[in-house]
């Protein structure tokens, strides 16, 4: 039901005589109110005909096509006089068809480059994968090298047992282990006799010709046991046997034969 | 007939006798108005899909009404052409806007001008005057064959249609004339016709629920 005041504002409304605040709030009240929906479309077609009422006047024939003209212009603006185009009126147009042109170019070469790029990247990551790999076998064969001088290495170490040759210690025995490549060894006895203070035991190395050279002298004491640096006094190209000698203290440049006390087979 | 309005009657009665020659004579011949209302719906409907052929069968329906109405606000100047452009670019760009359930085409087409005249005249400096002037004008004059009624409804309509309105008290008609053509608010017929605000929302009021009683079943 529509009450007094609601009909009095919709009877302005059709009349247009409302004041725009008025007209405003009205028009919120009858988008939601379909009674005064109603109410106010039976209105609107009394004041079309009372619009009706008024006395004819026909248009001038030339408005049809002038408003139909306009009706078919893209621009629908009024009243404006048609000018012809002018190579400057073209030129906003074609800055921009050009600027959409550019913009296109730049976007397929940017697609481009991104997919170069992300070409690239790949290529980069199987580089990666594959300098990894690599240092991986580069790992393994250092260690296979390394392997192979270790064996290279026990390959030029030269190991000999010296056996007791004298009679007043027949338990004596001592171990020789040779570096040909370094030319130098570790001798360790056991056993031997303690001797007197003027005199000493003297390694030898016997080169590749079976001559003795003179790898050191050494003491001993009560314990019967010594674990000797040596390195002989001369380059051996191949190290054969290793013997001891007892010597005058000091040492001297030839063995002596008859007291030598450890030999090697 | 008041003294009054038999002195604006004499008034101006020469003016809407003065028509120029040559103007077309509508046909009185009844139209049918439910089927001329679905056109006009549908013809909105393609006008907003941007159908020229459309909007020119629209053109020719209403652009008669709409000129005249612009005429009679404007004081048939030439300013009632600039308004029937810009109307009709308005229908050409929003159509779609259009809610039958708001009232006919034909309502909203002269609400449309009526607004856009009225514009005009609260734009210039001619507003006291042509208020004046439209108010003066009054519709129980005119030939009744020369009426855009006539041409919508059909002469016998157009009769039932005057007469309501004529048949309505004169202070009523008078502030629903001052609304309607003059652009006048609520506010400004109260002061013009010297009445407290009330009484002219009530004669509005009263003057419209009238003619909606009278004219049901006619429009």
């Amino acid at each position: 039901m529509i009450d007094e005041r609601t009909e009095e504002q919709a009877s302005l409304h059709v009349l247009g005589a409302l004041s725009e605040t008025e007209a405003r709030e009205f028009k919120r009240k009858l988008h939601s109110d379909r009674e005064l929906q109603a109410f106010v479309a039976r209105l609107s077609t009394v004041t079309g005909a009372i619009a009706g009422a008024v006395s004819t006047a026909e248009p001038p024939p030339q408005l049809r096509a002038k408003i139909l003209a306009q009706a078919g212009e893209p621009q629908k603006s009024i009243l404006l006089p048609h000018r012809k185009p002018s190579l400057l009126s073209w030129l906003p147009w074609a800055l921009a068809t050009v600027f959409t042109t550019l913009c296109i170019v730049l976007n397929v070469q940017d697609a481009q480059l991104r997919k170069t790029l992300a070409n690239q990247v790949k290529q980069i990551n199987k580089l990666n994968q594959l300098a990894l790999t690599l240092q991986s076998a580069t790992n393994d064969l250092q260690q296979t090298v390394f392997a192979l001088r270790e064996t290279n290495r026990l390959a030029n170490l030269k190991i000999a047992m010296l056996n007791s040759l004298a009679s007043g210690a027949p338990n004596a025995i001592a171990v020789s282990l040779w570096d040909n490549e370094k030319q130098n060894g570790v001798l360790v006895t056991q056993n031997l006799k303690t001797l007197s203070a003027d005199k000493d035991y003297e390694l030898w190395v016997m080169d590749e010709n079976r001559n003795p050279v003179a790898a050191g002298v050494f003491h001993m004491d009560a314990s019967g046991e010594i674990r000797l640096d040596f390195k002989p006094s001369r380059a051996i190209k191949t190290a054969g046997k290793f013997c001891i000698t007892e010597e005058v203290r000091g040492g001297v440049a030839s063995p002596t034969i008859k007291n030598m006390v450890l030999a090697s087979n | 007939m008041s003294l009054c309005a038999q002195n604006d009657f004499v008034r101006v009665f020469r003016v809407f006798n003065a028509r120029p020659e040559g103007v077309l004579q509508f046909s009185t011949q009844p139209v049918n108005e439910q089927a001329g209302q679905d056109r006009d719906i549908e013809l909105l409907r393609q006008i907003a899909g941007s159908d020229r052929a459309a909007f020119a069968e629209f053109y020719d329906r209403h652009a008669t009404l709409m000129f005249s109405i612009a005429s009679k606000i404007l004081n048939y100047s030439g300013e009632a052409e600039d308004v029937l452009q810009e109307v009709f670019m308005q229908i050409w760009e929003k159509a779609g806007k259009f809610d039958p359930k708001l009232g006919k085409a034909s309502s909203w087409v002269a609400i449309l001008v009526r607004n856009r005249a009225i514009d005009r005249i609260r734009a210039s400096q001619r507003r006291t005057r042509l208020a004046e002037e439209a108010g003066a004008q009054r519709i129980d004059v005119v030939d009744i064959s020369d009426t855009a009624n006539a041409a919508i409804h059909g002469h016998e309509k157009a009769e039932l249609i005057r007469s309501a309105i004529v048949e309505l008290p004169v202070e009523q008609r008078r502030a629903i004339e001052l609304a309607y053509f003059s652009g006048l608010t609520q506010d400004e017929i109260s002061k013009k016709l010297n009445e407290p605000l009330g009484t002219i929302k009530a004669r509005i009021r009263r003057g419209l629920l009238k003619l909606r009683d009278q004219l049901e079943g006619v429009l």
